[in-house]
């Protein structure tokens, strides 16, 4: 165990005036499973690029792993997912965008074509990876750039929306990947569907860009005013039965309310 | 942006992407895509140095047979060569015709009332067939060699690092280039509707030019990102194709080697 992330009074403000990141202050502990919501523009991915070290902040630090403020010493650890698939796809074929992160991080070639096949084929990628990835479609290239980061074994992975043009199917792949990740996890999304099954504790990014709340995720999902108050919703099961039933029982996932209602029906 | 204007920068920028994206040839089953890339690139890049030695068009047009046949011998269309090596010859054409008044000779007509010699001609046809052999083994090497590992044979040949580096960049920056201007041309064209006369069009083209730079820059700093985040950073270390040379690989530096010796002589003598 141990610290993966400390990031200490985090401010962004962008060349234009926008400030997108006010005074965070974030830790994220070895294995934690961590999702950071928040709605449209809430500064979101300017977190995530700060903490992996892809921006510079105007103001505050990140520390990786208690020992550096250096993000490139420990680049193989951070499995950055940007938001914009694009932003990963820039050799001529698949298959060299995917293996461009493990070749310039040092892994060695075996174990990278290893890793890559199985990560293509979970992810419907093994007929694409020779074709040039502008001509993929939406979804097809939000799955190679998860497969581009995946490829590279980092233990932390921080993940901006990384799914939002994948259909119900590959939804599930890219969800079963990352549950089975046995590292840390961040999530940023501006939802709330996948969190209960991916993540234990979330952080709600306010407007402006401050940190509105940090706790488990059944304490934050069941918080209507809280949610209300910064552009969001709660899962629809929650919608459902709040109201209903206490908050400690109300079902997060669909898979809860059904079992919740199979036991009434029986 | 329809009209005139709309339609040059779309087959521009299409064909100018053909030369960054022909890459499936690669995969194919061929002679060229057998070599061990280092092997390809000395060679054929051999070969290039060569025909732009040659002073005489018959070793030219011979190189260029020679293109042809590695081109044959490696699954590589000889319209795709053509489509992506005449632009370049073309235009340094149009650079050196004024050769063809200039250079002392028989004149053969009149144009405008400048003589054009009979040296001037041979002058730009020699010209033009040379950097168009020149540039057409060029693309032989990119067509058929995955471009990671192209990068791969120029760091185990030691090309200084740093060029290896400019290389990458400016080849993945031009292929992003162009894919930036096709999207904002499909994504102009989906918005605007009816046949704009050629005023329309050039103002229009004047706008989206100022939004074409920007997006591009915005583009390629994520891009550079995205690279960043994959170990960007250091030095470009791509998986290389490992093959054993054998055979063949003699065979394509013999004819390398020979190649350059024969247009040295040719030109210099013994
Ligand atoms: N490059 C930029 N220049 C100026 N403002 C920006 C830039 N990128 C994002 N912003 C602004 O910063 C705020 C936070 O953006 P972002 O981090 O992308 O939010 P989210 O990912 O939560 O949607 C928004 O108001 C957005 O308009
Ligand atoms: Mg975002």
């Amino acid at each position: 165990m141990g610290t993966v992330i400390d990031a200490r009074g985090l401010t962004h403000e962008y060349p234009d005036g926008t400030t997108a990141l006010r005074n965070v202050d974030l830790t994220i502990e070895q294995g934690e499973r961590v999702a950071v919501v928040g709605a449209n523009g809430s500064g979101k991915s300017t977190l995530q690029l700060a903490l992996g070290g892809l921006v510079d902040p105007t103001d505050g630090t990140v520390e990786y792993f208690g020992d550096t403020t250096d993000a490139e010493a420990v680049r193989d650890r951070l499995g950055v997912l940007l938001q914009d698939p694009e932003d990963y796809l820039f050799n001529p074929t698949v298959r060299e965008d995917i293996e461009y992160g493990p070749a310039q991080l040092g892994m060695d070639r075996e174990t990278a074509t290893r890793r890559i096949e199985r990560i293509a084929s979970t992810l419907g990628l093994a007929d694409l990876l020779d074709r040039p990835p502008f001509r993929l479609s939406g979804g097809e290239k939000q799955r190679a750039a998860v497969a581009s980061v995946l490829a590279f074994a980092p233990d932390v992975l921080l993940l901006d929306e990384p799914f939002g043009a994948v259909d119900a199917y590959y939804r599930t792949r890219i969800l079963d990947l990352i549950t089975d990740h046995d590292g840390t996890l961040l999530f940023f999304t501006p939802s709330f569907d996948a969190v209960p099954a991916v993540a234990e504790r979330v952080v709600v990014l306010g407007q402006g860009g401050s940190i509105v709340a940090d706790g488990a995720v059944r304490d934050v999902l069941t918080d209507r005013a809280l949610l209300t108050d910064n552009g969001l919703q709660p899962p629809v099961t929650v919608q459902l039965f709040e109201g209903l039933l206490d908050a400690e029982d109300v079902p997060l996932t669909v898979d809860e309310a059904r079992r919740y209602l199979q036991e009434r029906l029986d | 942006m329809t009209g005139v204007v709309a339609r040059s920068v779309e087959s521009i920028a299409s064909a100018l992407r053909q030369f960054f994206t022909a890459e499936h040839v690669a995969a194919r089953d061929g002679f060229l895509q057998r070599r061990d890339p280092r092997v390809t690139l000395l060679a054929v890049g051999g070969l290039a140095l060569a025909v732009m030695m040659t002073r005489t068009l018959a070793v030219t047009l011979l190189f260029g047979l020679v293109t042809v046949v590695l081109a044959r011998l490696s699954a590589v269309p000889l319209r795709r060569l053509l489509a992506r090596s005449a632009v370049v010859p073309l235009a340094s054409a149009v650079i050196v015709l004024p050769q063809a008044v200039l250079l002392p000779g028989e004149t053969l007509v009149s144009v405008f009332g400048f003589g054009v010699t009979d040296a001037g001609i041979a002058y730009v046809v020699l010209f033009t067939a040379r950097v168009g052999v020149g540039v057409a083994l060029l693309s032989l090497i990119v067509l058929t060699t995955p471009f990671s590992a192209v990068l791969a044979a120029m760091r185990r040949l030691r090309v200084p690092v740093a060029l290896v580096w400019v290389f990458a960049v400016t080849y993945r920056y031009l292929f992003l280039f162009f894919n930036e201007m096709r999207r904002l041309v499909l994504a102009r064209n989906s918005r605007t509707t009816g046949a704009d006369g050629v005023r329309e069009g050039w103002r229009d083209a004047r706008r989206l030019s100022g939004t074409f730079l920007l997006r591009t820059l915005n583009r390629g700093e994520r891009v550079g990102r995205g690279m960043r985040a994959r170990g960007g950073a250091r030095p470009p270390s791509p998986y290389g194709q490992q093959r054993a040379v054998d055979a063949g690989d003699y065979a394509l530096a013999a004819v390398a080697v020979a190649a350059l010796v024969i247009s040295g002589v040719v030109r210099w003598g013994l």
